[in-house]
């Protein structure tokens, strides 16, 4: 074994120990959230908000207002609403490895279901805005609602926009997004985008070029 | 002498003709089978205990309690199967999804701030909820627990019901307005002016949507051909919710829980203007009711003394009273 190789081995040796030890937390803690019953649901840490460019505000439950500036860790929880103002843009890390970078003017609620056998499924109840979705490490099941429609997943990367009437835009960077209104639902997989409207199905996926849709949200990422 | 006749029947044949005469004796003095459809069950929402109690509608038994794993058990909708029972929980605006079979709670959906009432549509495919506070009806997959959209209606919704073809929902608000919307559209198309906190409704045997004003002591009537209020009628201090129930050949009536009176008031639904044929003495704070599937019996529950009454509408006499949780509010019972 030469210098460099083991020099690579040395550096790559706590790496991989690292991402092993962050992977195990990351499953003890997504099947602590899967295990909870649904009142202990609402005191548990959902993640924190890393960093954020601009007006960023998490509304608590009773009332209290915190802000993030820069990069830092605002802790998150069940119940929460989260807003963005005019030309600011935040991300947030969930602890079950979700990643959501939320564009501006955009408005959110932190939500759950809890279902017997099932345990819970992160809820993000998009009011407003716009946000890229990431889950890492394997399956999440997450869902985000709008006022007309719901996407929900678990191993992908997307993009979704609300308008103030409702209608839903979603953009399927990478994997599958299970989109649905009250009036039927649409798969829709890699590099295609589906509409949601008060009142119809979901439209048919089309093919569109989704460097826009992951692009806004990389500036944020960094 | 006479030599002894050999008995024709061996023992094993015997056994059989005595297991043959056992099992007909007994059937002779079997109950028989109950018939379809009567093996009541009762549920109420519990807004103080957080729990839904079962009941036995035939023979007045308490069941049971069912954990509601929310905080505001506040109204109720059954399946039409029988299997599945929503409960909004007003405290912690979730709606909680009871297995009726195994009686306990299989999902917990988060709707709203100060979820109210919930309805399921004709289908049962769609759960509807009427969250007060944030002005707005969540629509719910029965199958999946997922919410698929919010409709904006009138400030503070209060009661939902729909049209016997499904085509409509109507929504009291209170702000005193009955809203209709086109369940093709998600859209509210019309609002109908009615009277002061507007609160329960429901789907009359005469396919009207029938409304309590709790405000102003009245019930009334919008004819779904015309969206319009065709009959009103005072009834007494706070009227709360509607049943609909035989008296022998009289009938069918709207039997009206009246809180501020204690009793349940008997209107002829058959009348061109409504008249109240009779009022019943019950328990303390009536608001829940329901009448079983015949409409001989009718269910009060009572959210001061805590407990249903069972009564006969034929004569009107209170048959049983049960025990259940704290505060109910909501009776349902199956079909």
């Amino acid at each position: 074994m030469n210098d460099t190789n083991a020099s690579l081995l040395r550096n790559a040796r706590p790496r991989l120990t690292r991402q092993l030890i962050s992977g195990m937390c990351g499953i003890v803690v997504c099947l602590g959230f899967l295990s909870l019953s649904p009142v202990q649901a609402a005191e548990e840490l959902v993640g924190n908000a890393v960093n954020a460019v601009g007006d960023f505000t998490v509304f608590r439950t009773d009332g209290i207002q915190e802000r993030l500036e820069g990069k830092g860790s605002l802790a998150l929880y069940e119940g929460d609403r989260v807003k963005t103002g005019s030309g600011s843009q935040a991300l947030m890390e969930f602890t079950n490895g979700i990643q959501v970078a939320l564009n501006e003017d955009t408005d959110f609620l932190i939500l759950s279901r809890w279902e017997d056998g099932k345990g819970f499924t992160r809820i993000l109840r998009l009011a407003n805005g716009e946000v890229w979705v990431k889950t890492m490490g394997g399956p999440k099941p997450l869902e985000i609602e709008t006022p007309v429609a719901t996407a929900a997943v678990k191993e992908t990367e997307f993009d979704i926009k609300v308008l103030p009437d409702g209608q839903t835009t979603l953009t399927v960077v990478e994997g599958i997004v299970e989109f649905g209104t009250a009036f039927g639902t649409c798969p829709i997989k890699t590099s295609t985008i589906s509409y949601g409207n008060r009142g119809k199905k979901c439209t048919k996926p089309a093919p569109v070029d989704v460097a826009p849709n992951v692009a806004w949200a990389q500036g944020i990422r960094q | 002498m006479m030599p002894r006749s050999r008995s024709t029947i061996s023992p094993s044949a015997g056994l059989v003709l005595f297991l043959i005469a056992l099992l007909t004796g007994c059937s002779a003095f079997a109950p028989p089978p109950k018939p379809e459809g009567l093996n009541t069950r009762v549920y109420t929402a519990n807004e103080s205990s957080n729990t839904v109690t079962v009941l036995d509608g035939d023979t007045y038994q308490v069941i049971g309690d069912i954990e509601t794993l929310n905080y505001g058990a506040h109204d109720l909708a059954l399946s039409r199967d029988g299997k599945q029972l929503w409960v909004t929980n007003l405290a912690n605006g979730r709606v909680s999804v009871i297995d009726t079979e195994s009686r306990k709670t299989i999902a917990s959906i988060y709707t709203g701030t100060r979820a109210h009432v919930v309805a399921l549509t004709n289908n049962n495919k769609h759960a509807w909820v009427a969250n007060i506070s944030d002005n707005t009806i969540s629509i719910i997959d029965t199958t999946i627990f997922r919410i698929l959209g919010t409709i904006p209606v009138g400030k503070g919704p209060m009661g939902i019901a729909f049209s016997r073809d499904g085509k409509f929902a109507y929504v009291s608000t209170q702000d005193k307005m009955v809203n209709i919307i086109d369940t093709s559209a998600h859209q509210v198309i019309k609002q109908i002016p009615v009277g002061p906190n507007p609160h329960f409704l429901t789907l009359g045997p005469d396919g009207n949507i029938w409304g309590t004003n709790t405000g102003s002591n009245d019930i009334y009537v919008i004819d779904t051909t015309t969206n319009e209020i065709t009959k009103t009628i005072e009834v007494g201090p706070a009227p709360q919710q509607i049943a609909f129930a035989l008296k022998g050949t009289a009938g069918p009536n709207a039997y009206v829980t009246v809180t501020g009176i204690n009793k349940v008031v008997m209107v002829d639904a058959t009348s061109p203007t409504l008249a109240i044929r009779e009022q019943i003495d019950v328990g303390d704070g009536p608001n829940g009711i329901w009448a079983n599937a015949v409409g001989t019996k009718i269910y009060v529950g009572h959210t001061q003394s805590n407990n249903v009454m069972v009564v006969d509408t034929g004569t009107s006499q209170v048959l049983s009273t049960l025990p259940v949780g704290r505060k109910p509010i909501r009776v349902v019972a199956s079909r």
